[in-house]
């Protein structure tokens, strides 16, 4: 037990120290041209304590001043309110690898090098782009202690890559953008990443109109975040305790089709969101939220679960949905999302369709109403689909629809391919009917 | 502090040198439902480097002082091997040397407000919320307050050092039918202030909770384009999102094909269109007496009498482009470099009142509050927190889920109408940016009306 955990110890019923110290280097191109190279160095902590019962917090990044740092979170305490969960007890993390030397050893050089090729591929492709690219290696080491006698540390490398390809006439704009985030640098896949934006230019060259009518739509691994953020949002486990997730008292009934499978996972190796335990110090699991349809569990912090009597399922992430720094109080997050592959190729789906839209990404998203599962976006970059050919890009074209609805009673399909998207989605193409889209043809 | 960003700068090798190192103080009483989510009163230290070697830039995050050397000679390493790797050297237009000291004027400041007090506060918000009507399932209050000292340093000889308080309050409440019908209302504030801006905010709290109940019984809108008039605060995050953004210069100072669409002079709207980004009026919490490379603020017309006037500049876009800094490169914290940002960002006061905007719509919309938003080139979107039907010249029923969409150049031509009553208010949120997420702002207007604006919808 170091001093600040005995030093805790001696003050409050119990205590947690959440460290991380990491080394971010990103590299930025802008307009085709090498802009800078940051180098990141940052180390921060965090306390959360539980005196007489009740939760204090404080933070800081003067490792060095712990008084200040406890008196803060005590303070904090005297107000706080009483909670009823413990810090975990020693149980080991889950046994998945994260690190990569490859990613450690990554000279600035090479990601220089790296994004100089990916410019002038693109520029080959078509001398018209505009082309932005930032590549960044973070190395990070987290650690948790707490008076339950939990002494974890995870040591975690990324890599991830993050490119928009724009191409600006008089009057229209098309922007492509994709990323990667990767574990392991043997995971980036360049030339897949080419593949991809070189097919979504070709479809974009020509603009097609679309008309005012519910038409079915084809969502790319990348677009189906649009479907999957407010479920991600009904699954959370605070949404359905505090009453806002249309979830609430529907564990086990079979909500959506049964096509439909979505797991909750952190244990994937090299997973970009993959990690040995949660921001609790709970090692990470994999959690069916939705099999075959049918729901099956919700996620949970260590807070909640207590709160709604039950365990918490490793997702106690301290930043947002998708994760932050320590400055923040653990809350639901998640960790790798994973979406069932189904048995149709993307292709295929598109073929089967006589009028439809292609959906790449949307602008705005989480906009609408998305506690009660709706959605309502203007597309970024999204397809006009005839006879089961993509004919051309559509602009100012709005989509709406009610996740719930759509998945429940609207599903064509599901692709079998899936795909990593915004370092945390691990997704197939899904393809829905009846989105109502809102355009400008007739 | 001084004397080390003094020796630290005295001692680089690079052509040029900046530091900037932000302590904060920052508190937060956190209400969601019945539970205190968080209370809390935390520090911060972190500072960064930014080196020009050649005409590359190198750049170092640090959050231990005493390594300021270091990483002063950490990212002139770096700021060459992008120099060598670079065709055309980045240049820095001029900017006068600076020495001041800004400090902060505020009434009641939030730092000798005890933490136990912050906390009363919220809680007070958050039960007039709660026990408004058994409908309300859940509510948010959340008050954060940061109190930041920026002391900045060129190599050039300027040294500033600014004081900047901010503070802000979210409340929500969320109600429900029992069934799958959830809607909001929220009311979201923060200034450059004191604990005194979020004192006396009971009406605001009540009508919170009243518009989430009014929002489950309304009904949706139905798609469509429609003439649509957009209050105050809508029309602020329009111009802001849809249109400030494409006017800062490191979006497009690189780009010849947008930089002639954005050319100066171009007609973009109406006469009756003016529109500023201003780096200081009183309390906004956008202000920006001096900016992250020690510009200091400027009133800057973007649009002036519906042409364009200006973009928004750093020094590195300003000398790009001939132009002059403006005094809008921002960061949002010691971990990021300055990029180019707004400030406060408003539409100019114009004389169409209300009545004269109504006057002639057989079928519009009246949107309401800013729920979201956000913009890619030219294509916006932003979602309102309510609205109302406007039939044959008058407003009727209560409309949710009014998310309004459309190119930023077909809709600011399409903005006939500005009326008289400008109001500039600033969130708890912030702008985001890249990475850079959220930079306090400001955005305003008067109401204004616009014609065939798209309206997404069943």
């Amino acid at each position: 037990m170091n001093a600040l955990i005995e030093r805790l110890a001696a003050r409050v019923d119990q205590g947690e120290v959440y460290r991380i110290r990491s080394r971010t280097v990103p590299i930025q191109f802008t307009s085709g041209h090498l802009d800078s190279i940051k180098t990141n160095e940052t180390e921060g902590m965090a306390l959360r304590v539980i005196a007489d019962g009740k939760l204090g917090f404080a933070t800081t990044t003067d490792m060095e001043d712990q008084n200040t740092l406890i008196d803060a979170a005590v303070a904090a305490s005297a107000f706080g309110d009483t909670v009823d969960f413990r810090f975990p007890e020693t149980d080991a993390p889950t046994p998945v690898s994260v690190y990569d030397p490859a990613i450690a050893a990554l000279s600035e050089e090479e990601m220089i090098t790296l994004g100089d090729h990916l410019i002038s591929r693109l520029t080959k492709l078509d001398s018209e782009v505009d082309i932005n690219i930032s590549l960044a290696k973070s190395i990070e080491r987290v650690s948790i202690e707490n008076t339950s006698d939990r002494q974890l540390e995870d040591k975690r490398t990324l890599f991830s890559v993050s490119l928009e390809v724009s191409k600006a006439r008089e009057g229209d704009i098309f922007i492509l953008s994709d990323s990667a985030s990767v574990r392991r640098f043997d995971d980036f896949k360049p030339e897949a990443m080419l593949a991809r934006l070189t097919r979504l230019l070709e479809y974009g060259k020509k603009l097609a109109p679309v008309a005012s009518r519910p038409l079915p739509v084809v969502f790319t691994p990348n677009g189906t975040i649009t479907l999957l953020l407010p479920l991600i949002v009904g699954f959370n486990g605070k949404a359905v305790y505090m009453g806002t997730s249309p979830l609430k008292g529907r564990m086990g009934e079979k909500v959506f089709d049964e096509r439909f499978s979505v797991t909750d996972d952190g244990t994937v190796p090299f997973g970009p969101r993959s990690g040995g335990f949660d921001d609790e110090g709970i090692p990470t699991m994999a959690t069916s939220l939705i099999s075959d349809g049918t729901v099956k569990a919700f996620t949970y912090d260590l807070r909640t679960a207590a709160l709604a009597g039950t365990r918490s399922t490793g997702n106690g992430y301290k930043g947002g949905l998708f994760g932050g720094g320590f400055r923040n109080v653990p809350a639901i997050g998640m960790n790798n999302v994973i979406v069932a592959e189904g048995k149709a190729a993307e292709e295929k789906l598109i073929s089967e369709i006589e009028e439809g839209l292609l959906v790449e990404s949307v602008l705005g998203l989480g906009q609408g109403n998305i506690n009660a599962g709706e959605f309502s976006n203007n597309v970024a970059v999204a397809f006009k689909i005839e006879n089961g050919r993509v004919v051309g890009r559509v602009k100012n074209t709005m989509i709406a629809g009610n996740v719930y609805t759509l998945l429940r009673d609207s599903l064509i399909g599901v692709g079998r391919k899936a795909e990593w998207a915004h370092g945390a989605l691990l997704a197939p193409a899904i393809a829905v009917d009846g989105v109502s889209v809102v355009g400008e043809g007739t | 502090m001084e004397d080390l960003v003094r020796k630290a700068i005295a001692g680089s090798d690079a052509d040029y040198t900046e530091v900037r190192i932000e302590r904060e103080e920052r508190s937060q009483a956190d209400f969601q439902r019945d539970k205190l989510e968080n209370l809390e009163q935390s520090s911060e230290l972190g500072g960064i480097v930014r080196c020009l070697c050649d005409g590359g830039w190198g750049i170092a995050v640090l959050n231990d002082p005493a390594k300021l050397p270091a990483k002063v000679a950490e990212a002139t390493r770096t700021a060459r091997l992008v120099a060598a790797r670079r065709d055309e050297p980045v240049k820095l237009a001029d900017a006068p040397v600076v020495q001041e000291s800004v400090r902060a004027e505020i009434e009641n400041d939030f730092r000798t407000v005890p933490l136990e007090k912050k906390k009363r506060l919220a809680e007070s918000y958050n039960d007039l919320l709660l026990n408004h009507d058994k409908r309300i399932v859940s509510t948010r209050v959340r008050y954060n307050d940061s109190f930041r000292e920026v002391t900045y340093a060129n190599s050039e000889g300027t040294f500033i050092a600014q004081e900047i308080p901010d503070v802000t309050l979210l409340l929500v409440a969320v109600a429900s039918d029992g069934a799958a019908n959830i809607q909001q209302g929220f009311k979201s504030l923060g200034e450059a202030g004191g604990f005194d801006v979020v004192l006396n905010r009971e009406d605001e709290a009540r009508a919170v909770a009243k518009r989430a109940i009014d929002l489950v019984a309304a009904r949706s809108v139905e798609g469509g384009k429609y003439t649509v008039i957009l209050d105050p605060e809508l029309a602020g995050v329009f111009i802001h999102e849809a249109f400030g953004h494409f006017c800062e210069a490191d979006f497009l100072y690189q780009n010849e094909r947008l930089k002639k669409i954005m050319t100066i002079g171009t007609r973009f709207a109406e006469r009756n269109l003016n529109v500023v980004d201003d780096g200081y009026i009183p309390g906004l919490r956008g202000n920006t007496p001096y900016d992250d490379e020690g510009v200091a603020r400027a009133k800057t017309y973007l649009i002036k009498n519906g042409v364009l006037t200006n973009l928004l500049h750093s020094r590195q876009t300003a000398k790009k482009m001939g132009a002059s800094p403006t005094g809008n490169a921002r960061a949002v914290s010691y971990a990021f470099e300055p990029i180019v940002r707004m400030t406060n960002t408003y539409i100019e006061p114009g004389s169409d009142t209300f009545e004269e905007m109504l006057r002639g719509i057989d079928r519009g919309v009246y949107a309401v509050k800013a729920y979201g938003g956000e913009t890619v080139f030219e294509q916006f979107t932003f979602s309102a927190a309510y609205a109302y039907e406007i039939r044959d010249g008058e407003v009727g029923d209560l409309l949710k889920d009014v998310v309004l969409t459309g190119n930023l150049f077909e809709t600011l031509r399409a903005i006939d109408m500005i009326g008289p009553d400008l109001k500039i208010e600033g969130s708890s949120g912030g702008c985001g940016k890249g990475e850079q997420s959220p930079l306090p702002v400001t955005a305003g207007a008067p109401h204004i009306r616009a014609r065939k604006v798209t309206i997404g919808g069943k």
